[in-house]
């Protein structure tokens, strides 16, 4: 009984080769899409969060009141790095100094983050693709993408607050499209931000042994200091910049899921009327409304795993050409695995087959002697 | 052949509200994305616009507030004064921090202003004080009220405590709102006693304001002196420039998918009805005559869809002010023209399939029973 | 039958016809060297049982098909020679089509469903509807122009498509089963009227029908079958063995008395004799 649903199913679905091909291909972009976008967020949160993720340390030492990184001005009061790092259970505290800055590359404004630090003491690039550290006030290590996009080498001159620097050095893993990162010796920041000696985060190790919560406990009891660990401020700088894109990137998700069922809902429901004779034969020859939806189904199902299959190669093409061409956008399939994109599918095609699957049931055998 | 497509159009009424809505819901995605960058490129510039400075001045190299940061020695504010054509000098402070309240986090550009207040204090202020006091701050009325803080009560900024004592209006946008205390507190906060961020400067009557800008930068070392209206240009621009390449990547998205939905419905109305074809075939009429008739269902499909979309962001951006004051749509004539442009190639990208099942169409299918 | 005679003034002119499908093993022969000609104000009824090729030769007549060989010629001039582009203008203005399935546009009115024919034709809207208007009105149906052809009783769609197919002042009618799905009453009304239309506008009519009433209202009966024209067969009963035997193939006649009898075979016409010799 089985094979004949399938097999009926999968004749009715051959017959007209354009319908089913639109109906895969409705199938196939809904998933390519939402598959897309949902990776243009992880991509995105990765890019958000570089800097945490790969930094020294376990915690991060910053104004009062301030637990982001991003976004949000902070300057510790003078002393602090000192009187951290004589905290107990303290290893290290590296102190930075950053600031958002926009910078004018080709006539269109790039903002920026700049982060001010000692090569020799680290909070700096984890990797360089070419060049080296800074070595004096007016070097920049510069995020390689953002390079190439503007066609800048090694060697070039870039304006920074109206200061030029030479680029020495061009650094991977540090781009994104909402602001990179480039990076200049702390005095070198000092001195652009005009703020001798200051210091906007301490990057804090911590010795071997001990909870990286009782240290951090510990460093608040100071004043005038904001100690978070680094995982905490990734998830609130996450939330800060994250929550913009968040809604309307799922909006999209949603109306893709929507558009393919409705795609692939019209196609069967089509295909279905166009059958109504022969359907209506079936149950004039006994057979139970049970077996008309398993057809139904079985039809939705087979475009659907076809669509599905053929959304996922799609969606890593596609990918691979907007990052090839906009390198700036990252586009990770990390989150979303196999068995969440085939359920996605599923439900589309199951969702698509309820009206056709309604309408058969509604269908009287007497349809057959109808002229 | 008009009268054809519009009452098979309106004969099926379920075809017609999937191909309507499909390209309803395309359109609305990319109206009401502009819409909202158009609303935020307003927004921004609320401080800028409404500061009743003629000219910024600013460190050298800085164009603009957002995502920026300023300082200079307080030493350049009697310069600047010196400069032909000056008639006042108001030195504010700048650093973006957060209004926090318990656990509630508001992002917010915090102003420092000094005691006198010719340009850059709030604009509308709409209970309380119009400026700041001794460890007082006055903040934006919506972010207060999401904060759920009023007059009287405390906030921290900058990691210290500060009293609300006056609310004021129109200083907030989607991604954060203004905050204002005293220069000395925000100097003690920030052991800053010795920069200022920003000179907003006030022009005499009688003097053209670039000419003064000019001035400034020639005889004041290390600023960037801007008309204000190019100030705000620029701050409009950092936004703009930021965000062209996600929507264009969202339009698209938006495009292929109303491409989509209206292409499947075309095929399958066409198909649906390619015996009464045959018979307008076998009756004498030629292809361009059907050509014609289902491009203007297409059309009028389009058409509809466009209306029903524009209506629906309309609504929205009436609608969402009210929900949140910081969320602020408008709608641009360049976002019409485009969204105008892409339902055209919408309707005839959505022709092609049914023009070739047209032209393969074969008149003796009227005697096929 | 293949030696109608043909007459020059005739509005249609079929000369040897021939249409096959396919090639090779497959090669079907739906209609064979066809020959027919139908002059103005004249009803031609066809016959013939399914698939003898009616359909096959009304496709043709009405240029929505082409011969593989021979000529059909509409007013002297060559149909079944010219380029497709040229066809659609002669469909539109010299003929006129009536289905068994009426073939109405579901979503135009009655009235619309007429004068969008006429605006096929260039007319202008306004003067194509009131062409319509009073066509219709002539035909009875002034009360039902708005009408969707949902709405329509079976005879009324088919005097829609009456109307439809006069619109244009065509020469010629072609007509596939008319009658089909109307009921006995209808048929017969929609019978009088194809004949009133050949009648008082001189127009050509060409009928395609197993209905065996029409007989009554035709100039001409023809039978088609095995996609040729034959004489109608006419059946008789042998009065011995009581087999029913085609007359021309009948084996053996006998005439007695003016009637004529058919016999299946010599034998029984002996005995025959031999009951007839006993009275």
């Amino acid at each position: 009984m089985y094979d004949n649903n399938v097999s009926l199913a999968i004749r009715n679905l051959l017959k007209d080769k354009t319908r089913l091909a639109l109906s895969i291909g409705g199938i196939a972009l809904a998933i390519m899409l939402i598959l897309i976008l949902d990776g243009f967020r992880a991509g995105m949160f990765r890019q958000i969060t570089a800097y945490v993720d790969h930094s020294t340390g376990s915690i991060i030492v910053a104004q009062e009141g301030v637990n982001n990184l991003l976004g949000i001005s902070s300057i510790l009061p003078l002393g602090a790095t000192s009187t951290v790092k004589k905290a107990e259970g303290v290893a290290d505290a590296v102190p930075i100094l950053s600031q958002f800055v926009i910078l004018d590359l080709h006539g269109k404004k790039q903002p920026a983050y700049m982060v001010g630090y000692s090569p020799a003491r680290g909070g700096g690039p984890w990797r360089l693709a070419a060049g080296r550290e800074p070595s004096s006030d007016r070097e920049v290590v510069f995020d390689r993408v953002l390079a190439e996009r503007h066609e800048i080498q090694l060697g070039s001159t870039v304006e920074i607050l109206d200061k030029d620097f030479t680029v020495v050095g061009l650094s991977d893993g540090t781009a994104s499209w909402m602001t990179s990162f480039f990076f200049v010796r702390k005095t070198a920041a000092e001195d652009l931000l005009l703020a001798p000696g200051a210091t906007s985060f301490l990057l804090v190790t911590i010795e071997d042994g001990i909870a990286p919560e009782v240290v951090r406990d510990r460093i608040n009891r100071q004043s005038g200091v904001n100690a978070s660990l680094k995982s905490d401020i990734a998830a609130n700088d996450l939330k800060l910049f994250g929550r913009y894109f968040s809604a309307p990137i799922q909006l999209m998700s949603g109306i893709a899921f929507l558009v393919g069922t409705l795609v692939v809902g019209l196609v069967i429901y089509t295909a279905t009327v166009e059958r109504r004779r022969e359907y209506g034969v079936l149950k004039a020859i006994g057979a139970r409304n049970g077996l008309l939806y398993r057809v139904v189904a079985t039809q939705a199902l087979i475009a659907a795993l076809s669509g599905t299959i053929i959304g996922v190669g799609l969606a890593f093409a596609v990918s691979e050409w907007i990052m090839a061409v906009r390198p700036q956008f990252l586009i990770v399939f990390e989150s979303f695995n196999a068995a969440q994109t085939i359920l996605i599918g599923l439900s589309m095609a199951l969702i698509a087959a309820l009206f056709p699957a309604r309408m058969l049931a509604e269908l009287a055998p007497a349809e057959v002697f109808r002229k | 052949m008009i009268r054809l497509a519009f009452r098979n159009l309106f004969q099926n009424r379920a075809r017609l509200i999937i191909s309507v809505g499909g390209v309803a819901l395309s359109l609305l995605l990319i109206l009401s994305l502009d819409a909202i960058f158009t609303g935020v490129e307003g927004q921004v510039t609320a401080y800028i616009d409404h500061s009743g400075a003629d000219i910024f001045v600013s460190q050298a190299g800085v164009r603009n507030m957002h995502m920026a940061s300023s300082s200079l020695p307080t030493s350049v504010e009697t310069k600047v004064k010196a400069v032909p054509g000056v008639e006042s000098v108001t030195p504010i402070l700048y650093a973006t921090n957060m209004i926090v309240v318990g656990e509630e986090r508001n992002a917010a550009y915090v102003i420092g202003l000094p005691t006198t207040v010719k340009a850059g204090g709030a604009w509308i202020v709409s209970s309380g004080r119009s400026s700041p006091n001794k460890k007082g701050t006055i903040i934006d009325r919506g972010v207060a009220e999401k904060s759920g803080v009023g007059l009287g009560d405390e906030v921290e900024i900058f990691g210290e405590d500060f009293k609300v004592v006056g609310l004021s209006e129109g200083t907030a946008s989607l991604f954060n709102s203004v905050a204002f205390i005293s220069r000395d507190d925000f100097a003690d906060s920030r052991d800053s006693a010795s920069v200022v961020s920003f000179l907003l400067v006030k022009v005499k009557e009688g003097y053209s304001i670039e000419s003064v800008a000019a001035q400034i930068e020639s005889l004041v070392d290390d600023v960037t002196a801007q008309p204000r209206s190019e100030f705000a240009e620029q701050e409009r621009k950092v936004i703009k420039d930021m965000s062209t390449d996600v929507i264009a990547m969202m339009n698209l998205i938006a495009f292929f998918i109303g491409l989509a939905v209206m292409a499947l419905t075309v095929y399958v109305a066409t198909h649906a009805r390619r015996a009464e074809y045959g018979v307008l075939k076998a009756l004498g009429a030629r292809n361009t005559h059907l050509y014609f008739t289902v491009l203007i269902q297409a059309l009028l499909s389009v058409i509809l869809g466009f209306g029903v979309g524009l209506v629906f962001t309309l609504v929205l951006t009436i609608i969402a002010p009210l929900l949140s004051t910081s969320l602020a749509l408008a709608i641009s004539g360049e976002s019409l023209i485009k969204v105008a442009a892409v339902s055209l190639i919408i309707t005839g990208g959505s022709a092609i399939l049914p023009i070739m099942q047209i032209t393969g169409l074969d008149p003796a299918i009227v005697f096929r029973k | 039958m293949n030696n109608e005679t043909m007459n020059n003034k005739a509005t249609l002119k079929v000369e040897r016809v021939t249409k096959r499908y396919g090639s090779g093993t497959t090669e079907v022969t739906a209609v064979h060297e066809v020959s027919l000609s139908v002059a103005p104000g004249e009803i031609v009824l066809i016959m013939g049982p399914s698939g003898s090729g009616k359909t096959t030769l009304l496709s043709m007549l009405g240029a929505l098909l082409k011969p593989t060989e021979g000529t059909i010629q509409l007013n002297g001039d060559v149909i079944s020679a010219l380029a497709e582009n040229r066809l659609p203008d002669i469909r539109l203005r010299q003929f006129g089509f009536i289905f068994q399935d009426f073939n109405l546009l579901s979503a135009l009115t009655a009235l619309e469903n007429v004068a969008i024919v006429a605006e096929l034709a260039g007319i202008k809207s306004n003067a194509a509807r009131h062409k319509a208007a009073s066509l219709l009105t002539d035909l009875g149906l002034g009360g039902r122009l708005n009408f969707l052809p949902e709405k329509l009783s079976g005879g009324e769609k088919q005097r829609v498509a009456i109307a439809r197919a006069l619109i244009n002042d065509p020469a010629l009618i072609l007509a596939d089963e008319p009658t089909a799905n109307l009921d006995s009453k209808i048929g017969h009304e929609i019978m009088r009227l194809l004949r009133r239309i050949a009648k008082d506008q001189n127009r050509s009519v060409v009928i395609v029908s197993h209905d065996q009433r029409i007989k009554d209202i035709a100039d001409r009966v023809l039978w088609l079958e095995d996609g040729e024209f034959k004489e109608m067969t006419v059946m008789a009963t042998d009065p011995v063995c009581g087999m029913a035997i085609e007359q021309t193939k009948a084996a053996a006649t006998w005439v007695v008395g003016g009637v004529t009898y058919y016999f299946c075979s010599r034998g029984c016409r002996a005995e025959f004799e031999s009951k007839l010799s006993e009275k």
